[in-house]
């Protein structure tokens, strides 16, 4: 009998532990894989209650709830949301019901975030760990709870959809210490058709297509040649998914974690305090902002004004108050202009008045 | 021909020319008149010539020669700047009716011994440079003042925050949505909803 070479002998004895090695590895990475798949079902879930608000129609009665600094603030509103048309939402005032807004995308802070878009969702899966959460009620319709859940454990949001009308019926949201700090819930829904609706895919609602990123990189850099500083991200994971600036002359900035939007306005001038009334200066981190208490639906959202140099910076934010702090901390709180700016800017002046070619 | 008149002297120092001397020379032999003038004249600097030539004065010499030394007696020279306080690092600040060329005149004797001059004139130098750093900086700082005054002219206007609008457009502005398909109004005590463009979407 012949004998086999031993390079063939040792190939074929690695050949043999691969194989026999291979049935092992599949049962103990199976069910990891599964566990992931698992924990991901929360923003399918999420999915299809977000395209089942912006294409069934329903009515109902919400409350709007936050938790600020100055105690909670509550407002009913009255929602009805036509496919094709958008959501209307009317508020309950002291002098009646006063209409807030009026064929709004549902996805938008006007309509309480309740049907976020594909691209804001995508944002969510990113940062947060979405998944189910059991069974809950609200307004005597039973429901599935999704769970937003932070690196460290914390919950950062909690929905409870309807099973029978596949919409949100409750949303909360909590602060960085694991504290409610708004929650939107319907006291009265009703769905007329809920059955469910054939699934569009690709295309959110009857708006545009939905961007999946953040603005493009061309905008941002030519807005930056201009002048204007646009933070690619601010704390809180807030990414920055709009930034253009407007006919009117100012900087309009969109930042959101895919639970809470931040909105940041940047106008070229000082701030004229004298004509802040119902603003109160404030001193955060040594410098000066200024806030306003608002009372109702316009609780909700938080603004606060200051000036940077000769930039007025205005931040309208749907979101807890210590995201809302540390996205202000980090943005520019300049005295005044600086000398050197103010030297090169005189120089920039003389020149241009020199020379024939400026 | 007239008489020669103020071509007698000429005649006799030789500076006629040629054909002008001829018609001299031919004048005399006929005209007695002038020909005594001329041989007065030519006796008058030969007498002249023969007579000896003054003794300078010693006295005089010797001032002259002082003149000549280095130190000495000049007239007292009105300074450029005579005031001290116009100076500037050491370097006078010339006024409007001061200006001068600048006193290169060696030092008067009792300014210092011979043995000083190469530290004065080290200072000197010294003293120069400074000015001009001085000057230097003076002119730095001048050009700089007028660029931060010209900087700061025209200051930006003061602004209020565009509250309303500002809200409308963060409420209205649905993330990851393409902007433009939504209205919304603003609160209002009317059951009646009047729709109000929603703003214009950012470039």
């Amino acid at each position: 009998m012949r004998r086999l070479p031993a390079a063939v002998v040792v190939a074929g004895v690695v050949l043999l532990v691969l194989v026999a090695a291979h049935p092992v590895a599949g049962p103990v990475s199976g069910p990891q894989r599964e566990a992931a798949e698992g924990d991901d079902t929360g923003i399918e879930l999420l999915r299809e209650a977000a395209y089942a608000g912006r294409t069934r129609s329903y009515t109902g009665t919400r409350l709007v709830t936050t938790w600020g600094a100055a105690g909670p603030s509550s407002a009913l509103t009255h929602v009805r949301n036509v496919p094709g048309e958008g959501l209307t939402v009317r508020a309950e005032t002291a002098a009646g019901a006063g209409t807030v807004a009026v064929g709004v995308d549902p996805g938008s802070p006007a309509a309480g975030l309740v049907s976020p878009s594909d691209g804001m969702l995508d944002v969510l899966a990113r940062n947060y760990r979405v998944e189910t959460a059991g069974t809950g009620t609200a307004c005597g319709r039973t429901g599935r709870f999704v769970q937003a859940t932070r690196a460290d454990g914390s919950p950062a949001a909690r929905y409870l959809v309807d099973e029978a009308g596949g919409v949100v019926l409750r949303r909360e949201v909590f602060d960085g210490r694991g504290t409610l700090t708004r929650a939107d819930a319907f006291i009265e829904l009703s769905v007329p058709q809920e059955r469910a609706a054939p699934r569009m895919s690709g295309h959110a609602w009857y708006g545009g297509p939905s961007l999946g990123g953040g603005p493009p990189n061309g905008q941002v850099a030519h807005l930056r040649q201009r002048g204007w500083d646009v933070p690619a991200a601010l704390p809180g994971r807030l990414e920055l998914f709009t930034a253009g600036e407007t006919a009117e002359g100012y900087l309009h900035l969109g930042y959101s974690d895919g639970l809470s939007v931040v909105s940041i306005f940047v106008q070229r001038g000082t701030l004229d305090e004298s004509r802040l009334a119902g603003w109160h200066a404030r001193s955060r981190g040594g410098h000066t902002i200024w806030i306003r208490g608002l009372t109702g639906f316009e609780a909700a959202a938080q603004q606060v004004v200051w000036a940077s140099g000769e930039h007025v910076y205005t931040v309208v934010a749907d979101a807890p108050a210590d995201m809302v702090d540390a996205a202000v901390a980090v943005l520019p709180h300049q005295e005044g202009i600086g000398a050197w700016e103010q030297v090169c800017r005189g120089a920039d002046r003389l020149l241009s008045w020199i020379s024939p070619f400026a | 021909m007239s008489h020669l008149g103020e071509r007698v002297s000429a005649l006799v120092d030789g500076e006629l020319g040629h054909s002008e001397r001829d018609r001299a020379l031919a004048h005399l032999t006929f005209c007695t008149d002038c020909r005594a003038e001329v041989e007065a004249l030519r006796a008058l600097k030969s007498r002249l010539r023969a007579l000896e030539r003054p003794a300078m004065p010693a006295d005089l010499t010797m001032s002259l020669l002082r003149m000549s030394e280095p130190g000495g007696p000049l007239p007292p020279r009105i300074r450029p700047f005579p005031d001290a306080s116009h100076t500037f690092g050491g370097v006078p600040i010339p006024g409007m009716h001061t200006i001068s060329p600048p006193d290169n005149r060696p030092p008067r004797r009792g300014r210092g011994r011979p043995d000083n001059r190469a530290d004065s004139s080290a200072r000197t130098g010294r003293a120069r440079r400074a000015g001009y750093v001085a000057v230097g900086m003076a002119s730095a700082a001048v050009a700089f003042g007028t660029m931060f005054v010209v900087g700061g002219l025209g200051q930006a206007p003061p602004v209020v925050p565009q509250m309303e609008r500002f809200a409308n457009q963060h409420k209205t502005t649905a993330p990851y949505v393409q902007p433009g398909f939504s209205e919304a109004v603003h609160p209002t005590p009317h059951a009646t909803p009047t729709p109000i463009r929603s703003p214009r979407p950012v470039k």
